[in-house]
């Protein structure tokens, strides 16, 4: 099961559609640099106005059209620091392509000595029209990202939510086909009843005959049982929603399994959060989800018994919890103010390979004849009716964990 | 002595379904039984066989069992006679929009055991 999701955003494309990754990265990693990167950026602008200045020079002086190398450094100085960046290497190049240029060097190479205060306001106009451009990128950059990463968190919840319409609308089929089959199914199970009703009084007296008959009974009651939990499943009635004591509620649903858990030597480690805020509930449909989940919890240790751990908490959601609840009901998210339960066991687990199976309809880990396989698909439906969620996983040392999310105090629900 | 069996009218499409509850009613020694296996002539079997109690299949092609009961309790001389569905919907949504508007008559959920099914026509006929 997706237990930790990571939401991170990943870093968009700075340059999306226009370059390619690889140089967008290159970009992505020489702007706005700061500490160790920042002073190597400096020395390398610093180097390459020397170098450029050691070329103009060497190519006829200020006086020839290589002079406008210099842009080159003040270009790149402004994209990377932006408008600071764009006149300090502009005041550096009018330095060096003036007054450190040598004036007279064996009479050879001219200078342009009269206009290198104008040239140098060139420069600085350069420097600082590229860092107000290189600005305002950068500004575009950034909203770029932003909304980069806003679009991809509302994919993700536009993907989460989607997920959930496929998986109701997949459960809404399964539940009209259920109802559908459990009616045809029921009419020819009523008569086989009344005629096993009528048998049983002509048979009395025959062992064999008897033993017969009640051996069909309990066939009967089997098939009613699986019907029953198909009609559950089927059933999308609204929730008939009352401010509940979570704990009062797991207190009673104990009491109603209480024969089953003597029966198999399971002990019960409670552990349940004074003071909890009441939650809006169906109560007899939320105490339905958790004999399920007890029932489970008690098949799952088998004969010899073991410790069902129910506990409840106040607590705020992690983001792993945000992640799945998210996913499991929509609207989760981390820090969200929530009452969590747990119903763990000490049984075997689950088989990580059908964990995500265990809420499919008529999925069953459970012998022949011990479970329809839809008790979990109903208990999901109906935490899923009360905007909750329910998430089974494997404990690390030993047996299942089933938690579910709700959400405290009163809702707007239909 | 000899006590008068009261009289029961059942209405399911299915023939073997009224077999066995005739069988099985029969079988109480309590109860004379008629059975109808379509709901178009449930009425018309009524008026002329005045029975104590009426079960009912909710599901029939034509008439069926919420039309019939509407139709009982137009008439005055039926309107009295206590009717119980017996239905392999249950489903309560889909129940109760028919059972409220003919007021609210009770219903068993196939499969039904022959003791519950006793219990409830006792429960009618008593209240009678």
């Amino acid at each position: 099961m997706n237990t930790g999701a990571q939401n991170t955003v990943p870093a968009p494309n700075p340059l999306p559609g226009i370059a390619s990754d690889r140089f967008a990265a290159w970009v992505e990693h020489w702007r706005r640099p700061r500490g160790g990167s920042a002073v190597k950026a400096w020395l390398g602008l610093l180097a390459l106005i020397l170098l450029t200045g050691g070329v103009v020079y060497a190519t006829g002086g200020t006086g020839f059209v290589w002079v406008h190398l210099m842009y080159v450094p003040i270009i790149l100085a402004s994209g990377i620091f932006g408008i600071r960046g764009g006149l300090i290497s502009a005041a550096v190049a009018g330095v060096v392509a003036g007054p450190l240029m040598p004036l007279d060097v064996a009479k050879a190479i001219p200078q342009d000595t009269e206009n290198w205060v104008l040239r140098s306001h060139f420069f600085l106009l350069a420097g600082g029209c590229g860092g107000l451009l290189s600005s305002w990128v950068n500004r575009q950059l950034e909203r770029l990202r932003e909304t980069h990463a806003a679009l991809v968190r509302a994919h993700e919840e536009l993907k989460a939510a989607q997920m959930i319409l496929i998986q109701n609308a997949k459960l809404e089929s399964v539940g009209r086909l259920a109802a559908g089959v459990a009616h045809e199914v029921k009419n020819p199970l009523a008569v086989i009843q009344l005629g096993l009703d009528y048998l049983t009084h002509t048979v009395k007296g025959d062992k064999g005959l008897e033993e017969t008959v009640q051996d069909m009974e309990d066939a009967i009651k089997r098939a009613d049982t699986v019907i029953k939990g198909l009609l559950d499943f089927s059933r999308s009635e609204q929730l008939t929603l009352a401010p509940c004591d979570l704990n009062a509620i797991l207190d009673e649903t104990l009491l109603l399994v209480k024969h089953e858990l003597t029966k198999n030597h399971v002990t019960v480690e409670r552990d349940l959060q004074e003071n909890l805020p009441p939650v809006e509930l169906d109560r007899n449909k939320i105490k339905q989800v958790f004999i399920n989940l007890f029932i489970n919890a008690i098949q799952a240790m088998g004969s010899a018994g073991g410790t069902l751990g129910v506990r409840t908490r106040r607590q705020r959601l992690t983001q792993a919890q945000a992640d799945w609840g998210g996913k499991a009901s929509g609207g989760f998210h981390a820090g969200d103010d929530a009452v969590v339960v747990d119903v763990e066991d000490t049984g075997t687990g689950i088989p990580e390979d059908k964990l995500d199976k265990l809420f499919d309809p008529f999925f069953t880990t459970k012998a022949v004849g011990s479970g329809t396989g839809l008790g979990l698909s109903v208990s999901r439906k109906i935490i899923e009716l009360h905007g909750a969620a329910i998430r089974i996983s494997n404990r690390k040392t030993n047996g299942a964990a089933a938690q579910i999310i709700f959400r405290p105090g009163e809702r707007n629900r239909s | 002595m000899t006590t008068v069996k009261k009289r029961i009218l059942v209405v399911d499409d299915e023939p073997g379904m009224t077999r066995m509850l005739r069988r099985n009613l029969e079988s109480t020694g309590k109860y004379e039984v008629r059975t109808e296996n379509s709901g178009d002539v449930a009425v018309a079997a009524a008026r002329d066989f005045h029975p104590d109690f009426i079960l009912l299949d909710v599901m029939m092609p034509g008439v069926d069992g919420g039309e019939v009961a509407a139709r009982l309790k137009e008439d005055k001389a039926l309107q009295n006679i206590p009717v119980v569905f017996l239905t392999a919907i249950v489903k309560k949504d889909e129940t109760a929009p028919t059972g409220s508007n003919i007021g609210g008559c009770e219903y068993l959920a196939k499969p039904v055991k022959l003791e519950d099914l006793v219990a409830c026509i006792e429960k009618h006929l008593g209240k009678g």
